[in-house]
């Protein structure tokens, strides 16, 4: 399998859309799009609730097919789900009757259950390995699903609103985590959000979605850690909200 | 200051059993003193003489094992077929269009109309009263299996497969254990048919168990022994309760709604 040559060679994933259009029933939600992600690259893509952002991570993930297009996974087509690529969710999705430790290790072969320990290393949270889901926070429920992530070592990182239902604080920690989780490992990473700030934090481009089409794509050339009184990234995140709120409701 | 919270445990346990005994303080004054009549009401301690009575002659136990097993039995058959057909339905989609009109009409015929029926055709032998019991738990159980797989979480199914887990990893990691809960309240359910068809299976028609031993006493008049048999088949009921409770405080451990501890 050449699949196997590319994950030996490279961590991270080139992903490409052409032409890619997805209706449902009489809304087309996405009309010919498309987007070319460099490999290991941080995308973040905002928009106005219903324009199709999360059709479109679903779209890359393989959860759902487009109605027309192809999408590209280091210039192959991706028709199924695959092991490349792992989705966050807004919510945790944790399985309330499994341990974390044990929901870390969810798919995860015999052989490398260890690794799941490490995985909860990651985000802090090894001491509650062995409590139920019920007991923990929100913010806590989305580090575990992001150890549960992780573990994969997945070659793209589907992030959809991952942190939209935490408090503002709990953000800033969880976005801090995630970059330099990021940084470390070098996945391509995708991130769906409504918050434009973080969006400017995090992405090195960030693609405004709007009437089913790429309405503004731009690069974000900052250095990290970013601050956020640094006066291009007010500039940046002013310019983008401003696209947002002008664009007419489709 | 509140002092009820600080009472010793074994205090606090036992303020169930207040009105109990206070109720049968009451029954053993009222029948002592003749306001009630034996013939309608026995003494209690008529009722406990009546239970060791039947205790050393054995039948006692030889009746409450019949009874027994005719419960067991039905239960096991008819929870099984129930919980497979509710597996069965509530996963594919093709076997619930094809069997669930069925069975939806079989649970509307009251199964204790059945009985003349089921004396034709098994006699008073053992399978007619096994089947009975088979047929009152099996409903339940079927209808809360299928409710809960039916209702699983599809956002958890879709995070699976993402996950990479194959359909028999979904089934026995996502869709089962979060139907479990329903599941056990399908058998609490059970439970309770079961012990009520047993009863009205064992008047009618049958040789042994506790339903035909106060059925007996009946003739003979002995108050004693047929109050006794209710109070068997409550102390059997609750007992069959108490046993489901176990099972989820064990089972169910995950669950907040469910944790003891
Ligand atoms: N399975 C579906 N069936 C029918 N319509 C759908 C389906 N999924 C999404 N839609 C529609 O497609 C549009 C885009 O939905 P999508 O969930 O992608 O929006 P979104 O950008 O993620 O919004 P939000 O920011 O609120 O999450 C919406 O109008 C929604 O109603
Ligand atoms: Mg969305």
């Amino acid at each position: 399998m050449t699949t196997q040559a590319f994950l030996k060679t490279s961590s991270n994933l080139a992903l490409k859309l052409e032409q890619v259009s997805k209706n449902f029933g009489a809304l087309t939600v996405l009309e010919n799009l498309n987007l070319d992600i460099q490999p290991g690259s941080f995308v973040a893509i905002v928009g106005r609730s219903g324009c199709g952002k999360s059709t479109l991570l679903r779209l890359i993930s393989g959860l759902d097919q487009p109605d027309t297009g192809t999408v590209f996974y280091d210039d192959q087509i991706h028709k199924r789900l695959n092991g490349h690529a792992r989705v966050m969710f807004q919510e945790a999705r944790l399985l309330p009757w499994k341990r974390v430790l044990d929901n870390v290790c969810l798919g995860l072969c015999k052989e490398k259950k260890d690794r799941a320990l490490e995985a909860l290393q990651h985000v802090g949270l090894e001491s509650k390995a062995q409590e139920w889901p019920s007991v923990l926070s929100g913010g806590q429920r989305q580090r575990v699903a992001l150890a549960r992530a992780l573990v994969h070592e997945p070659r793209l990182l589907l992030l959809d609103e991952p942190l939209g239902a935490l408090d503002a604080l709990t953000r800033i920690e969880m976005q801090q985590l995630i970059e330099k989780i990021w940084l470390e490992t070098g996945f391509t990473a995708i991130l769906v959000t409504h918050d434009i700030s973080e969006a400017v934090t995090l992405a090195d481009r960030v693609i405004l979605l709007d009437g089913g089409k790429i309405d503004l794509d731009v690069a974000v050339d900052l250095p990290r850690p970013r601050h956020r009184d640094h006066p291009k990234w007010i500039q940046l995140e002013e310019e983008i909200l401003n696209r947002v709120l002008n664009t007419p409701e489709s | 200051m509140n002092t009820g919270s600080s009472l010793p445990r074994w205090i606090t346990g036992l303020t169930g059993w207040v009105l109990p005994v206070f109720l049968i303080i009451l029954w053993a004054v009222a029948t002592e003193y003749s306001w009630l009549s034996s013939q309608i009401l026995p003494a209690p301690i008529d009722i406990v003489r009546a239970a060791i009575n039947l205790t050393v002659s054995g039948e006692l136990a030889k009746n409450i094992a019949a009874s027994a097993e005719r419960a067991g039995w039905g239960l096991l058959i008819g929870g099984s077929i129930g919980f497979l057909l509710g597996l069965f339905n509530g996963l594919f989609r093709i076997a619930e269009r094809f069997l669930d009109t069925t069975v939806q009409m079989i649970r509307n015929v009251p199964h204790l109309a059945l009985i003349p029926l089921v004396i034709i055709w098994f006699g008073i032998g053992e399978a007619g009263k096994v089947f009975l019991v088979t047929l009152g738990v099996f409903f339940p159980i079927y209808a809360n299996t299928y409710h809960g797989i039916k209702t699983t979480d599809p956002q958890l199914i879709e995070m699976g497969r993402v996950y990479g887990l194959n359909p028999w990893q979904l089934f026995s990691q996502i869709i089962f254990p979060g139907a479990l809960p329903s599941i056990l309240v399908g058998l609490r359910y059970s439970l309770g048919l079961m012990w009520l068809t047993l009863i009205v299976a064992e008047t009618i028609a049958t040789t042994s168990g506790i339903g035909q031993m106060a059925m007996n006493a009946r003739e003979f008049m002995q108050t004693d022994v047929v109050v006794l048999a209710i109070m068997i088949y409550a102390l059997l009921g609750k007992l069959a309760d108490t046993a489901v409770h176990f099972l989820e405080s064990r089972i169910l451990q995950w669950h907040p709604g469910f944790r003891h501890r």
